[in-house]
């Protein structure tokens, strides 16, 4: 790949800018500068809206809209950083962190400053040990620079940050999940409304974004919201980072502009197949998202096209299946984990993923029945749009494109009795 | 107000109100498992999905809020298919034991499956294993197969009772419900989960295995363990009630109870229930027992005059079983020499008594020496949810100890012992000292009180709108002081609920007793003077009970015919000439008055066991050997006009008498105080033995250290040369100088010593209890 400068992933092209000396070097703090001393707080929010910039966790909302939900009542407000990124297939806030942690530090400062928070949170995915120590040392640093604490850098704004390591739970990147994980609760769901615009950290208004939408917060104020907005499209505008695993050349974190076309994320940036591989389908947002077909590869990839084409976007995880993989065994895995990590709160998330697990690893192992089938579809269609939260349905995006684009390859393990693939590329020892 | 149709039928409903609950105004069911309207929204079974029309997706009935021009379907295809989807799920990894289940027939995954569910699985693999019949406690088992995870037991502990000792644990499919650590649960409101149990998850210990539906008779009935009064089912079956429900009233009570009014029904075959009669310590047929003592109510009239006999009235009587006694003893006797047996001396006057509605409306509660959570237990969860609400409220209390816990958020003023009325007087007279009722207090400094503690009592008494106070009525003049305090008070509202038992005694005072606690000293003293030649106690040990346990054993000894008519084989059988077995709540049909003065009828769900028999038999045998006409009056009915199913006023006012300022006794021994305990409250129950506190003693952990007690002692108290022996535990609520030993305890009668200074001292034995 080469790219020549990094917006985002600057670790690409700056070695060592986790550390505070060598992130100030290239820039580093000076957007937070810039936000103290040129901006009031709503100005801030008003670049955020005109940035274009939207939620890169996976729902996609404008960043600058949800700011702007805050309840103007006087209550304490808090920002909340979701940094529980455990999609499978996503792994773009894990090199954030780790990497170039003081840039999502800068961000969330200026963030607290334009929405009025004087506390901060990061909820770090209790298996990121290294991006947990990672943070918790840059904090620090940031501390000691003063850029952290009581009336940074002179003047009247004041913020304390923590950093909170989860226990491992995919369902806790759910937000409201993740406010009672934060208060110490058991990572479930909450209702809503209200949503934590209003009601959300010990019950005060708080805003919970993604690592990576506030990470883009530095780039912005320091270029301007023009500049982010001229790259994408209208609605989509900026910058995002895309998660490349599978069969690829060369899988990793790749920044594109937004509605870059899917084959050139894989075939530029990743630097298409490994040789004798070829694309059976592409998870383009993340696990919870339907599957694209090779057809599909000229879809470019910002929010609305992919949602045209079939799928979403997602956290940007884009999962590139071979035709080594057989689809039932792929389809099997993704259950699995959907059932591990349901938090058990509602029924047809909770039952549904275990039976759908148990269904398509009979399917797989050969034992399965000719009403296997109508069956999955049935109890997916049971889960689709009746669970609590999102998870039920994010369980199912897959497994119902997959049966539906391979419908063949299903059946063949229900008349065959076996695997036609002998899939042996997911046999992980996770089994 | 919102405006919405529900399956073509309009209605109009509060703004906030969920589909689910304005469709059950509509009489509409829908089914749900996890929503409790005392619990709020969850949203978590699914099984309440109903169609809303312009909303893409099905909607959770008790989550989704109403909105104006809503048009819901709570059947349809979608809706259907909904409910059928998640039934099927829920029954995917259910054991389907229904054959063994105590619940079956009485069960909603049962109920809804056979309304909404599909008629057949679909589901072949292996069902996940889980725990059966684990033990949460020893009153309730848990077979988490069975759950279906709708969290009401846990959310009931954690946000209602404030004792969060369930939780869920695990993840997923493998969700269990499950106690803090593997520790029992020890709240006292446990057993409350059973009821809420949709399904056969949460079960009964004592109850498992011993009845199923279609072999029992419920029974509305009332617990009387306490005076709160709560409503509930009793179960009978085979001449013994097995089980004890809680009974929700609409608008009134969730139907929460105790595990002491749960669990406790077993006295009713306690070994040492009275089911035959007793002359002379010598068993004998109550028939016999009852002709003598015929024969020596006759004697003793015709030598010493009726007023030579004097009845007590007490234990757990209805209120037209008292009205008999009366009745009989009024009209057929002809004794003025009538009295309640009563355990302190407080008294209210029903015109300042005040409902549990007051404690909802209430914006500053006063308790005044009882901690609720202790003596009158599912007041504390109504404290508790009163506290919760948005109005705010303050609670505070006069007492000699704290009455503040972790689930209620109290503000104690510690006194002395025997201290309350004069602090209360003071910090009236402070505020409101121009008024004559407080200026008739002639109430004094108290000494050892803080300046500040005394100004913000008066001004809460002073300034809140509606006043509700609970009190124990451990000290007297207290009752001077709070009619002074309502009258001083004028419009405001000021209400009062008197928690002391006997549980029915404001039943009594209506079935025409006086509960004037000096009538019944004045008895006894008459009684050891020798001028009682007969005394009659219904239901009444007042040898546990009074105050002062040496006047009772005087008199009991001076008096030449002592009768007893009770439950339980009294405290020292041999003082008394017979004994005649009581017929009990739950085996006789009758009406009970609790500390709202409401009354709650009861009907029997058992036959009265082995010779046990209604009070009215007993009196019209007696009638019969005195050769005088007695007439039970069955068509007496204990509800007034106009008080609806409140005691009709009965024209006692409140007295306001000068106080005496307190004896607080040397400064170098301790202070005894006591207090209700509902589980020590005389009923024995072998089911709740594991609850029976073994060293109820409190001490602070100074004294603790000072005595050289470690955790738990037993420690001698002293006074007078009388001695009782308490087996102690250290208290870190208790303030330094208090002991506070339980009232009525069998094993460590309180009323042997009285209230106040105690000299205190280590034993060295290892107490066995």
């Amino acid at each position: 790949m080469s790219q020549a400068s990094h917006y985002l992933l600057r670790n690409h092209d700056i070695e060592n800018i986790d550390e505070m000396a060598v992130y100030r070097a290239h820039g580093g703090y000076e957007a937070l500068k810039k936000a103290l001393n040129q901006y009031e707080p709503d100005a801030l929010v008003e670049l955020v809206k005109k940035s274009g910039l939207r939620g890169r966790g996976g729902a996609g909302f404008p960043t600058g809209v949800k700011w702007g939900f805050l309840p103007k009542d006087g209550r304490p407000r808090y920002l909340v950083v979701n940094s529980d990124e455990a999609e499978p297939g996503t792994f773009k806030d894990r090199e954030l962190i780790e990497k170039n942690p003081h840039q999502l530090i800068e961000g969330m400062i200026i963030s607290s400053f334009a929405i009025g928070a004087n506390q901060a949170y990061i909820y770090c995915r209790g298996e990121f040990l290294f991006g947990y120590e990672t943070l918790v040392r840059a904090v620090r640093e940031a501390y000691e620079a003063g850029f952290i604490g009581k009336n940074i850098l002179g003047s009247q704004f004041s913020l304390d940050l923590f950093v909170y390591r989860g226990a491992g739970a995919y369902i806790c990147g759910e937000e409201s999940a993740l406010l009672e994980s934060l208060e110490g609760r058991r990572g479930n769901p909450r209702l809503k409304p209200p949503f934590p615009a209003v009601a959300g950290l010990y019950g005060m208004p708080t805003i919970v974004n993604n690592v990576e939408t506030i990470s883009n917060l530095p780039p912005i104020v320091t270029r301007g919201a023009e500049w982010y907005a001229s790259m994408g499209t209208e609605k989509s505008a900026g910058l995002k980072i895309m998660s490349v695993s599978g069969a690829v050349n060369r899988p990793g974190n790749y920044e594109i502009p937004l509605a870059t076309p899917l084959r050139s994320l894989i075939d530029d940036y990743a630097q298409g197949m490994k040789p004798g591989y070829r694309i059976k389908c592409i998870i383009p947002g993340g696990s919870s998202v339907p599957l694209l077909m090779p057809d599909q590869l000229d879809t470019p990839l910002d929010y609305e096209s992919i949602v045209k084409a079939g799928s979403m976007l997602g956290s940007g995880g884009c999962i590139v299946l071979d035709d080594t993989v057989c689809i039932v065994k792929a389809s099997h895995r993704l259950i699995k984990f959907y059932r591990e990590e349901s938090c058990g709160k509602c029924t047809p998330c909770r039952e549904g993923t275990y039976w759908m697990a148990d269904v398509l690893e009979r399917m797989e192992e050969g034992l399965g029945d000719a009403n296997d089938l109508s069956l999955l579809m049935d109890v997916a269609d049971n889960i689709s749009g009746k669970c609590f939260c999102p998870l039920g349905d994010a369980s199912i995006g897959f497994l119902v494109s997959a049966i539906k684009h391979f419908r063949d390859e299903f059946e063949a393990h229900v008349t065959e009795h076996r695997c036609p693939l002998g899939a042996k590329v997911y046999d992980t020892a996770n089994n | 107000m919102i405006r919405l149709t529900i399956d073509d039928q309009e209605i109009e409903v509060r703004e906030g109100t969920m589909i689910a609950d304005a469709a059950a105004r509509l009489g509409i069911d829908i089914p749900v498992y996890c929503y409790h309207e005392a619990l709020g929204p969850l949203g978590a079974c699914r099984m309440c999905l109903v169609g809303v029309e312009k909303m893409p997706k099905l909607a959770t009935a008790c989550t989704t809020a109403v909105q104006d021009g809503m048009v819901v379907h709570t059947y349809g295809e979608a809706v259907d298919k909904g409910r059928k989807g998640v039934l099927e799920f829920l029954l995917i990894n259910h054991p389907l034991d229904c054959p063994v289940c105590d619940k079956g027939g009485e069960c909603f995954l049962q109920d809804y499956t056979f309304q909404y569910g599909p008629p057949k699985g679909r589901f072949k693999e292996p069902k996940i294993q889980k725990v059966k019949d684990g033990p949460i406690n020893e009153f309730v088992l848990i077979d988490q197969e069975r759950c279906v995870l709708c969290q009401r037991c846990v959310r009931f502990m954690d946000e209602y009772v404030g004792e969060p000792q369930l939780l869920l644990d695990g993840r997923g499919v493998e969700t269990v419900v499950t106690t803090v650590d593997g520790v029992p649960a020890t709240s006292q409101f446990s057993g409350n989960v059973i009821d809420l149990c949709p399904v056969g998850a949460l079960l009964s210990a004592p109850y498992q295995h011993k009845g199923r539906p279609w072999n029992i008779e419920r029974q509305e009935s009332v617990c009387t363990m306490c005076p709160v009064g709560c409503t509930t089912l009793a179960t009978g079956r085979d001449g013994h009630i097995v089980r004890i429900e809680g009974r929700p009233v609409p608008d009134r009570s969730w139907g929460w109870l105790c595990d002491r009014g749960r669990f406790g029904y077993d006295y009713a075959t306690d070994p040492t229930r009275l089911t035959i009669s007793f002359l002379h310590a010598n068993p004998e047929a109550a028939a016999r027992t009852t002709r003598q003592v015929g024969h020596w109510m006759s004697d003793v009239m015709r030598d010493a005059g009726p007023d030579s006999i004097a009845v007590v009235m007490g234990g757990l009587h209805t209120v037209e079983e008292a009205h008999q006694v009366h009745a009989f003893a009024k009209n057929v006797i002809g004794t003025s020499r009538l009295s309640i047996s009563r355990d302190v001396p407080g008294y209210v006057p029903r015109v300042l008594n005040g409902t549990y509605a007051d404690i909802a409306d209430a914006d500053t509660i006063l308790l005044v020496g009882v901690d609720p959570y202790e003596a009158v237990p599912v007041v504390h969860l109504k404290l508790r949810e009163r506290q919760k609400s948005k109005r705010p409220v303050k609670i505070l209390a006069v007492a000699p100890r704290d009455l503040s816990r972790d689930s209620l958020d109290v503000n104690t003023l510690i006194t002395h012992a025997g201290q309350e009325a004069q602090v209360l007087g003071w910090a009236l007279s402070q505020g409101m000292g121009t008024h004559p009722a407080v200026k008739k207090l002639a109430a004094t400094a108290p000494v050892g009180v803080a300046d500040e503690d005394l100004t913000a009592l008066s001004e809460a008494l002073g300034s809140s709108e509606h006043l509700t106070i609970l009190w124990d009525g451990l000290q007297n003049e207290v009752g001077s002081v709070l009619a002074a305090l309502a009258d001083a008070r004028g419009e405001k509202a000021t209400r009062i609920l008197p928690t002391w038992g006997p549980s029915n005694w404001r039943g009594f005072e209506r079935a025409g007793f006086s509960a004037d606690f000096d009538a019944l000293t004045s008895l006894l003293e008459d009684a050891r003077a020798g001028k009682i030649q007969m005394l009659m106690t219904f239901g009444a040990d007042l040898l546990r009970e009074y105050p002062d346990e040496r006047l009772v054993r005087e008199a009991l000894q001076k008096v030449p015919h002592v009768v007893f008519e009770g439950l339980f084989r009294p405290t020292e059988p041999s003082l008394y000439g017979a004994q005649l077995p009581q017929a009990g709540p739950g085996e006789v049909a009758g009406t009970y008055v609790n500390m709202e003065a409401r009354l709650l009828s009861a009907t029997p769900s058992v036959t009265p066991p082995g010779q046990a028999r209604p009070v009215k038999s007993y009196l019209t045998a007696w009638a019969h050997a005195l050769n005088k006409p007695f007439v039970a009056d069955d068509d007496w009915d204990p509800y007034g006009d106009d008080t609806a199913d409140l005691l009709p006023f009965d024209g006692i006012q409140a007295k306001v008498w000068a106080l005496k300022p307190p004896n607080l006794g040397n400064a170098s021994g301790m202070e005894l105080v006591t207090g209700a305990l509902v589980i020590e409250n005389g009923i024995p129950s072998h089911i709740l033995e594991p609850r029976a506190p073994k060293f109820p003693g409190r001490i602070s952990p100074q004294d603790a250290e000072i005595l050289g007690i470690v955790g738990q002692g037993l420690v001698r108290l002293g006074k007078d040369g009388r001695e009782i022996r308490v087996p102690v535990t250290v208290d870190e609520r208790m303030t330094p100088g208090r002991i506070f030993v339980p009232l009525g305890m069998a094993s460590c009668p309180v009323n042997r010593l009285g209230l106040g200074a105690v000299e205190v001292a280590r034993l060295e034995e290892v107490p066995t209890t």
